[in-house]
């Protein structure tokens, strides 16, 4: 561990359309909140450096569409995630029900080896705004419900708990990372050679150099 | 500006030039890490700055005459005032000693010495400056030599008073006075240089501030830069503004009340940014950013022309050489492959860099002087040999002394001399040294025998240290054989490897040529530990034929060098042979003719080379055959077989073509429609006219058709338009009643939860079963525990929820959660806004509408007999137009989930009679109503929500989306997903919605071009068409083909041939990559494509896009996430018109590729 120069962990966020997984990337990696945020489509990430217990790593934030329909494209993106973090705003109850969606939906996609202790962490998002209704009491019953996930709640437009949650977010994902260094290696090669082998044989079709 | 116009009027005008340059620079510091030093953001921040100080500047009482500078103000400042001080010291500090600190270009290799940086501005033109003492700066832009005579570059003296004066100097700068033609110039010849260098100052200019006289400026902003970049500017101008009455005139900017501490403040946000030049080495592991790594290949990589020009010659030098059967090797010859010359990065060490290093090239009489330079990437070194020319580019004053008969344009022949070879493919190296000092000269032989240009070096042991260098990087896979020197790390090498080489050619050839004295040479083998056991295996033969291939190079060297000798030994599997001596020295045989064998074997050397040679040829041929069978089998459907005449096409659809066309009946004939679509094609459609040009373009008028025909097809829209609007608005209603319902309902559950405390109970049962089927995310079922009678104020918790039980008179209920009452009030408040915009909808299909909707829900409501059902009478508007306040729809519901059977009767009752009594106030005909399955309200009500969540954030930025445009948006987008349920509201449809409403600014129009447009388009979207797929198999299919490097990249590189990073080109017909006008322009051609060259235009421009940047993606050996991090951050920074004309190129000659038979 100590020799791998790099760490790299892929962190993915998930959540309903308009509950901020943009604004909060955008808040945590570069301290800027706008309103100018468009509804995202396809998927986009932001990098960022931080030291976790004396050890820097690069964080991948990787920011996806909200629209459940677009979670077709998620295997590419969500492959290699070493943690998801599921955002629902508190003005929304209907993002909040939504959690165990995109909860199951992750691991599903991302089939991680060990789905019942891959880390999660909850943010519950926007609570500046006044017109709260999921309490936090509701958020943390269902977070205690799925393992005891971390819950924060957040507000990307104030800055607040954006940057405690993502130490919390790094963090575990860096335990997870350290988990599944041993066998990493297998689930890749395994797959890399699946997908060049089947490659190579449509691109002797196609390509005669 | 000493005649400046002090009228408010013009401060305004400053005011918003900053506040803009301002916003400017945020939003890019938002959505990038940081602001870039070099960001064309910051010139033009600036350039508003000096602007706004420069106004009304009390020049004559503080000394600074004539000046349009601040810098000296600045000075000034900086007796006084600490901050001011710092800054001064550092601009004094960076005119005086160190030139190349404001800007930035590596150029630690660059040959010529006087040559300092170049600033960049935004549109990436280059302006040279040279510093050479104090305060003389050289502008030497590029081009220049064009207009003057390549032996002179142009000066330009900053004294200490500012003044401009311009020199044109000789040669040699230090005997300036010569031929100097001084013109001392004031400040209104400082506004004309543009015309003097015409384009890359001029374009600067345009890019700054838009002020004139800020134009030649540029190390003047340097103060205003630094300042800003110490996060100093906004302390000073501040400073400035408490102390104005000493610097300024009374009526300037800077002492304005309200505009002076505006300007100060407005500063605060950009000097609390951090600014970046390049990276440093902790930030390793971070990738630059798509803008700085364009920026470097523009500076890396021969200004002469931008990277998007000079792409298609590099590409169509691809779609060639695949008649190569091993184009892999042939490395193309681009300014790309230069670019790593001038860095070291991320990915490509720098292992050896020397100037001045000769090479002969092929055709060429002279040896040329270039920069040697070595590369390890992660597969394999490259040598690489770049003449000065090309690394000179950017300095032609200088550069083309040495060649003055070369014009700049004439660049590009250097390319073809630039060497890049990777070392795999080197077998041999041949070392030849003439005397002791003289330098020596190094032939690369490649495994075919094909032998590069000699390199010769600069005396002062720089063919050792290269040769040094290239062993450590073969290390630790290859070695050169032999050896450098034996005892690796002990004391110096190069006498070993003299005496060694020596020793060596005096055991061969002792008795040889006179001439072996003076001349060492050497040749190593490459060996690489893979290759070598691979010999080892396959065994003698083979081993045997690859050592003779070596001779057979050196053969073909000896016609150039003569007096050749050999000192080779072998790797250790050959040295154990017996044929040592032969192999050895077959080179010296063969030029005595003295031995039988090795003539023999010379011979069959000389066959076997033949019989490749020939089947080298036969399998390019053969493989070009091939290339061509599977361009036409899987492109071919890709574009059309008639090629179309472009000529006089590229003026586009003009203002006067198009009413030229139509003048003859006042309407667009059918027989002109290919015309429009060919200049539409080639030139896109004056801004003025798409208003007109764009329904016929997409379909919705046909050609041909008479003012009447059109006239009719508008209103036909108009009425089903309309018709559909009321249908969905009157569901909208009984949404939005249900929302604030549910919002009530939360808050008081919030509340409810929050009283209890922290020993409320735990979620009963029934709570928690209530959450796990709230997956849905339905807006509902919240009412469905929540919801009460408006009359009972929403007391919710858990105990409640039995009472809520109770009240239904059912306690069954209380397990049967999906079936619960739903209690909607009778009087509903229709939303204000979303009626007002339905007052103006055509009422007379309101009954027919009255009818229809009743038999559709009748229809309905037997489909979905178990369920509840939702009876609403919706009153519209007629007579509400004067009170909206009474706007009221009258929205009934009962639940009969007690009962399987249906009690329409009833709630027909009460919708009736509902009906009857509004009646009676307002006129039947006004009124609508309906029964509406909950399903459909239930997901109607999920699309609008998301409607509207989306369209509030759609081109927020873009003017013309006001909240009345927005709410037409809207409309729009909902009109067509009631009409499309099962489909239902998708992501992008907004942004697609929104460039049409932009252009038609009509909302009837505008919705039956967006249907058009998404019979196309809705076939993209997930779940609705797997054109998406399609498309991206396309994309494979003509990457690999037409580029099989890039496609060999993206496979090596974690295989993202599944194109992903093209999703949202494609969903989106790359609406979000380029700015409003870029996508009119790209969506008409997309549109007219389809008559005139290819219905998947969008493949192309697709293909177009990354063939602008291959050359950065290749260089960088960008992966997935590297790809698609560069895509989204160019995103609204392409050069669509160079983008769009590269298509247009792709189209054509994969047509003509197919055509030619």
């Amino acid at each position: 561990m100590a020799t791998r120069k790099k760490v790299l962990l892929k962190v993915i966020i998930l959540g309903d359309s308009s509950v901020g997984k943009t604004s909060l990337m955008n808040q945590y990696v570069n301290k800027k909140f706008t309103n100018q945020y468009k509804a995202t489509i396809g998927a986009d990430f932001l990098t960022k450096e931080v030291m976790v217990d004396d050890r820097i790593v690069t964080m991948q934030i990787w920011d996806t569409a909200g629209q459940e329909r677009f979670q077709s494209l998620g295997v590419a993106f969500y492959r290699g995630a070493d943690c998801c973090v599921l955002v629902f705003d508190v003005t929304s109850p209907g993002s909040f029900k939504s959690l165990d969606g995109w909860r199951d939906e992750f691991l599903i996609q991302a089939s991680p080896s060990d789905p019942d202790h891959f880390p999660f962490v909850v943010l519950g998002n926007k609570v500046d705004l006044d017109n709260r209704a999921v309490s936090t009491k509701r958020a943390q019953q269902w977070c205690q419900s799925k393992n005891g996930l971390p819950y924060f709640e957040t507000s990307a437009k104030e800055a607040v708990n954006v940057e405690q949650a993502f130490k919390t977010i790094a963090r575990n994902a860096l335990a997870q990372e350290s988990d599944v260094e041993l066998y990493n290696e297998f689930p890749d090669q395994i797959k890399l050679d699946g997908g060049s082998t089947d490659n190579r044989s449509s691109g002797s079709d196609n390509c005669a150099c | 500006m000493d005649s400046n116009n002090t009228s408010k009027k013009f401060k305004e005008q400053l005011i918003k030039n900053v506040k803009k340059e301002v916003k400017q620079i945020m939003e890019e510091a938002v959505t990038r890490k940081f602001v870039h030093e070099e960001s064309g953001s910051i010139t033009s921040l600036c350039a508003a700055v000096e602007a706004c100080l420069s106004q009304g500047l009390r020049r004559r009482a503080l000394g600074l005459f004539k000046t349009s500078s601040t810098t000296a103000l600045l000075h000034k400042m900086a007796k006084n005032f600490e901050p001011a001080s710092i800054i001064s010291q550092k601009v004094q500090e960076m005119e005086n000693t160190d030139p190349n600190k404001p800007i930035t270009l590596r150029r630690d290799s660059m040959a010529s010495p006087r040559i300092c940086p170049c600033i960049l501005n935004r549109r990436g033109s280059l302006t040279w400056l040279l510093f050479n003492n104090e305060k003389s700066v050289v502008v030497s832009p590029f081009r220049r030599s064009s207009n003057l005579a390549p032996t002179q570059i142009c000066t330009c003296t900053l004294n200490r008073r500012s003044s401009l004066t311009w020199l044109l100097f000789g040669n040699d700068n230090d005997s300036c006075a010569t031929r100097a033609a001084s013109v001392n110039s004031t400040l209104t010849s400082s506004i004309t240089l543009p015309n003097v260098h015409p384009p890359p100052l001029t374009k600067k200019n345009s890019a700054g501030s838009g002020l004139g006289p800020t134009s030649i400026t540029l190390p003047k902003y340097l103060w205003i830069r630094l300042a800003l970049f110490e996060k100093l500017l906004a302390v000073i101008i501040d400073h400035l503004v408490q102390n104005c009455s000493k610097y300024y005139e009374k009526d300037s900017l800077v002492a304005d009340p309200d505009y002076g501490s505006i300007l100060s403040s407005l500063l605060v946000g950009p000097c609390a940014l951090d600014y970046s030049r390049t990276k440093s080495h902790d930030q390793f592991w971070t990738d630059p950013p798509a803008d700085e790594l364009v920026q470097r290949h523009r500076i890396s990589s021969g200004y002469h022309t931008s990277p998007p020009c000079r792409t298609p010659i590099n590409y169509r030098r691809n779609l060639h050489a695949t008649s190569n059967d091993d184009n892999q090797r042939q490395t193309p010859i681009s300014a790309k492959d230069y670019v790593e010359s001038l860095h070291q990065n991320n990915r490509v060490t720098l292992l050896y860099g020397k100037n001045n290093v000769l090479v002969l090239p092929k055709d060429v009489t002279e040896p040329m002087a270039g920069y040697l330079s070595l590369h390890q990437t992660a597969s394999s070194l490259i040598i690489k040999w770049t003449p000065n020319q090309l690394m000179n580019c950017h300095s032609p004053g200088t550069n083309q002394n040495d060649h003055p008969e070369i014009d700049a344009s004439d660049k590009s022949q250097y390319w073809d001399y630039a060497m890049n070879v990777n070392v795999d493919e080197i077998v041999y190296v041949h070392c030849h040294q003439q005397g002791n000092d003289n330098g020596g000269t190094i032939v690369l032989v490649a495994q075919d025998g094909v032998q590069q240009p000699p390199i010769h070096f600069p005396q002062g042991g720089h063919l050792l240290a290269f040769l040094t260098c290239l062993e450590n990087g073969l290390l630790p896979h290859g070695q050169l054989d032999p050896p450098l020197w034996p005892q690796r790390g002990k004391g110096k090498v190069f006498p070993k490897l003299r005496r060694k080489g020596r020793s060596q050619i005096q055991d061969i050839s002792n008795d040889l040529s006179s001439n072996t004295e003076e001349s060492r040479d050497y040749v190593f083998q490459i060996i690489s530990k893979a290759r070598h056991e691979e010999f080892l295996s396959r065994g003698e033969e083979i081993l045997d034929s690859k050592i003779w291939s070596m001779p057979s190079a050196a053969n073909n060297m000896l016609n150039r060098v003569r007096g050749h000798l050999e000192s080779s030994s072998t790797n250790s599997s050959t040295s154990t042979s017996s044929s040592l001596d032969p192999v050895a020295s077959p080179l010296l045989i063969n030029i005595q003719n003295t031995s039988k064998d090795t003539g023999d074997s010379l011979q069959i050397l000389c066959e076997t080379m033949k019989k490749q040679i020939i089947s080298r040829a036969f399998y390019g041929w053969l493989a070009y055959c091939r290339h061509l069978t599977t361009v036409r089998t899987h492109l071919s459907g890709l574009v059309n077989t008639v090629i179309i005449d472009s000529s006089d096409a590229e003026t586009g659809l003009t203002k006067e073509k198009w009413y030229s066309f139509k003048s003859d009946s006042n309407l667009v004939n059918d027989d002109t429609k290919l015309e429009i679509f060919r200049l539409t094609y080639f030139g896109g459609v004056q801004h003025d006219i798409r208003k007109e040009v764009w329904p016929f373009l997409l379909g919705h008028y046909k050609f041909g058709s008479t003012v009447e025909e059109q006239n009719a097809v508008d209103s036909h829209c108009k009425q089903e338009y309309e018709t559909t609007m009321s249908e969905w608005m009157a569901v909208e209603a009984i949404i939005r009643q249900k929302d604030r319902e549910t919002m009530a309902a939360n808050i008081a559950k919030l509340s409810s939860e929050s009283t209890s405390g922290g020993d409320a109970p735990p979620p009963t049962p029934n709570n928690s079963k209530v959450l796990s089927q709230e997956l849905s995310n339905d807006v509902f079922e919240d009412n469905i525990n929540f919801s009460s009678d408006e009359d009972n104020p929403p007391v919710v918790d858990d105990t409640q929820l039995e009472h809520n039980a109770d009240f239904c008179d059912n306690p069954t209920n209380q397990t049967n959660t999906k079936k619960h009452i739903e209690n909607i009030p009778k009087e509903i408040d229709c939303d204000k806004k979303s009626l007002s915009s339905d007052e103006g909808l055509g009422k007379d299909e309101v009954t027919e509408k009255d009818m229809t909707i009743k038999k559709n829900t009748s229809e309905d409501t037997s489909l979905y007999c178990p369920t509840s059902v939702i009876v609403t009478t919706n009153i519209s508007q007629e007579k509400t137009v004067d009170n909206p306040n009474d706007e009221n729809d009258k929205i009934d519901s009962k639940d009969n989930n007690k009962t399987s059977k249906l009690a329409v009767d009833e709630n027909e009752g009460v919708g009736g009679s509902n009906h009857e009594q509004r009646s009676a106030c307002i006129s039947p005909a006004s009124s609508q109503g309906g029964i509406y399955p909950v399903e459909l309200v239930e997901n109607f009500g999920l699309n609008v929500h998301r409607i509207d969540k989306d369209v509030q954030r759609c081109d927020r930025n873009y003017p013309y989306f006001t909240l009345e445009n927005l709410d037409k948006l809207r409309n729009i987008i909902c009109t067509y997903v009631w009409d499309h349920l099962e489909m239902g509201y998708m992501q992008g449809m907004c942004d697609l919605v929104a460039p049409l409403l932009v252009i038609l600014d009509d909302e009837t129009l505008s919705y039956s071009c967006f249907c058009l447009l998404m019979e196309r388009m809705s076939a993209n979207f997930p779940h609705s068409g797997g054109a998406m797929d399609t498309h991206f198999a396309n994309m494979r299919s003509l990457v690999q083909i037409l580029d099989s490097e890039m496609f060999e990249l993206m496979h090596e590189n974690g295989d993202f041939t599944h194109f992903y990073f093209c999703y949202r080109w494609f969903l989106l017909d790359f609406k979000r990559e380029l700015l409003y006008d870029d996508v009119f322009t790209v969506w008409e051609t997309i549109w007219a494509a389809k008559e005139m060259s290819s219905s998947h235009f969008v493949l192309f421009f697709a293909l177009a896009l990354v063939e602008t940047y291959r050359d950065i993606i290749l260089a960088n050996h960008m992966d997935f996430t590297d790809i698609i991090k560069f895509f989204n951050e160019m995103a609204e920074h392409h050069d669509a018109k160079t983008v769009l004309s590269l298509a247009r190129n792709l189209v054509l000659q994969l047509q003509t590729l197919i055509e030619n038979k």
